[in-house]
């Protein structure tokens, strides 16, 4: 798993580590496309001017901005502003991003909030100024407004997959779980091979079912398991997906055998032995992963949480197992 | 008729050679590719839409399609509900720009800005393709017409003939001779590859890639044509989705995922 080439390395990560790490090399890769937007005639005759690279600013301005590395971020930016005009959609979001990451008190972001409804009344479909826009109400904790103006937003856009998963991402911490699941499930619709949609659904049908009476937190649970089974089908060692599977069999088990009079929750259609074999599949499935991942250096630096996570849910079984 | 197993020989003089095939082929080089950048300067982007009514008309027709194709990830009550939501927004017309326009015959995309400037780009593709072709014949016509130039080193069969020798009426001349206006028409047929080479793959100089820009209605991001009725496909869509049947990709999955990966587990 060793990179030899840098550009392998911007895929849009969460990880702190991978992150920092991209950063790093902020200074190496500027210097490389210094040309960039330096002068357009002698750039173009030299080809030098793939789509890839400005890609590969723009992704580097975000792990800047991530990791706090701002003076290289503003770079980056007037970079791309110096080839595409700072009017452009992309390249004005990407403006507002910097002055929110360096705004260092709350009037200061509720005057980029100001900059961006003034941008807004120019354009009213600029589409990465809108979502800006809700980002930067939800990180000033208005979650109400924010959600309205999701929903205005895909009213006008429904087939943006990233747009119904903030959508889905709000309506969770305000705790109304139907509507994340609808969300979710548009998502879906658009993007149908994402495994890490197919995860979140079932992530958020567990915890809706944890929160409800026995016989619709069955359904629920087998809702979640098949979401869960589906992302392990599309990405097999997909860590999240097992996991997610092996709390869901659990609890679903746990369920049954405390209700097993109750014919609503032993009618839920899956048989007692498949659930066995799922939370036995998915246990050892884990263990493996675990192991293999531990003795392997780059594979255990890329995922450590969610390892450490695996291990401590691994040994709590172990030990209510004796 | 020509005579079995005589070479015809033909004296030419071979600068004939040199003052017409080679400065027929690097023209014909040359226009491909001043058509290619000619096209890329000329070429406007799709205009994006300018309100979120506008937007919304156009996607929500994406919206029906991407159900349609993609139903199989939901569940039997989701997809129901679903269904029948989109079905009656487009039978309501809930996603049109102006409801009140509905039933109304459209536009005439002459009258209409926006429509007239898609069909100004359509023009000026045709435009970009016509004008050189007809340019460079003409001028092969006054200049080289009637000029025997190529001997082809095989022997060809005689439905070749109007192929190879057109611009030359002689019925006894043996088909392995090329006149200079099929030169250039096999030149213009013919250079597809050597214009993959120089320009790359999707270049604008290959007849073929215009010809199937014109069909792709993903490319613009709308998926309405100048003079199209977004009412109408509303309707054809409700109705195709009124048809569709439903099947679900997680029923049977647990035991599917057991089967694959749950026997590679036992050993």
């Amino acid at each position: 798993m060793a990179y030899d080439n840098p550009e392998l390395q911007y895929e849009h990560s969460s990880n702190m580590i991978t992150i920092s790490r991209l950063s790093q090399q902020a200074p190496k890769i500027l210097e490389r496309y210094s040309l960039l937007g330096e002068d357009t005639s002698v750039v173009s005759i030299l080809n030098l001017e793939n789509a890839e690279n400005f890609d590969v600013l723009e992704q580097l301005a975000f792990s800047c901005l991530q990791s706090g590395d701002d003076r290289s971020a503003l770079v980056c930016i007037d970079r791309l502003a110096k080839r595409f005009g700072s009017s452009n959609d992309k390249v004005a979001a990407l403006q507002g991003l910097h002055e929110e990451a360096t705004a260092e008190d709350r009037p200061a972001l509720e005057g980029c909030l100001h900059k961006y409804d003034t941008i807004l009344s120019e354009n009213p479909i600029n589409l990465p100024i809108l979502k800006r826009r809700i980002a930067l109400l939800r990180s000033l904790s208005r979650p109400v407004e924010a959600t309205t103006a999701l929903v205005a937003l895909l009213d006008a856009a429904p087939t943006d997959a990233e747009t119904w998963c903030e959508l889905a991402d709000i309506y969770q911490t305000q705790g109304m779980g139907p509507q994340a699941i609808f969300s979710l499930e548009e998502a879906l619709l658009i993007v149908p091979n994402a495994w890490n949609v197919h995860c979140r659904l079932g992530e958020v049908l567990y915890s809706c079912a944890d929160s409800s009476d026995v016989g619709n937190a069955c359904h629920l649970l087998r809702r979640s398991i098949q979401y869960f089974c589906r992302a392990i089908e599309l990405c097999g060692d997909y860590l999240r997906g097992l996991y997610g599977l092996l709390m869901a069999t659990s609890l679903l088990l746990k369920i049954r055998t405390g209700h097993q009079e109750d014919s609503l929750v032993t009618a839920s259609l899956m048989t007692h032995d498949t659930l066995k074999n799922l939370n036995l599949f998915a246990r050892k499935r884990l263990e493996e992963i675990v192991s293999r991942r531990s003795s392997d250096h780059h594979l255990w630096e890329h995922g450590q949480a969610e390892l450490i996570a695996t291990k401590e849910l691994l040994s709590r079984f172990d030990s209510s197992s004796k | 008729m020509a005579l079995q197993g005589v070479e015809q020989t033909i004296l030419r003089d071979p600068a004939l050679f040199y003052w017409i095939v080679f400065p027929i082929t690097i023209v014909m080089i040359l226009t491909g590719i001043l058509r290619h950048y000619a096209t890329i300067l000329m070429n406007s982007p799709p205009k994006p839409a300018s309100t979120l009514a506008e937007s919304r008309e156009r996607l929500g027709l994406i919206r029906g399609v991407n159900f349609r194709n993609n139903a199989y990830v939901l569940s039997k009550d989701s997809f129901e509900m679903r269904k029948n939501y989109l079905i009656s927004a487009y039978h309501d017309g809930a996603f049109l720009k102006d409801p009140g326009n509905r039933g109304q015959p459209p536009a005439n995309p002459m009258t209409d800005p926006a429509g007239m400037e898609a069909m100004m780009g359509m023009m000026k593709g045709n435009m970009m393709m016509m004008i050189p072709q007809t340019l460079i014949m003409s001028w092969i016509n006054a200049f080289f017409s009637g000029f025997v130039i190529l001997k082809l080193p095989f022997p060809l069969t005689i439905r070749f003939k109007s192929m190879l020798q057109s611009g030359v009426m002689t019925r006894d001349l043996d088909v392995r001779w090329v006149s200079s206006l099929s030169w250039y028409f096999l030149n213009l047929f013919g250079l597809q590859s050597v214009f993959g080479f120089i320009l790359g793959s999707d270049n604008a100089a290959n007849h073929m890639s215009q010809q199937m820009a014109g069909m792709n209605p993903a490319a613009g991001m709308n998926p309405f044509q100048p003079g199209q009725d977004p009412d109408k496909m509303y309707q054809n869509e409700a109705e195709n989705l009124a048809v569709m049947e439903h099947f679900c990709i997680l029923d049977g999955i647990e035991e599917r995922i057991l089967q694959n990966y749950g026997a590679r587990e036992a050993y």
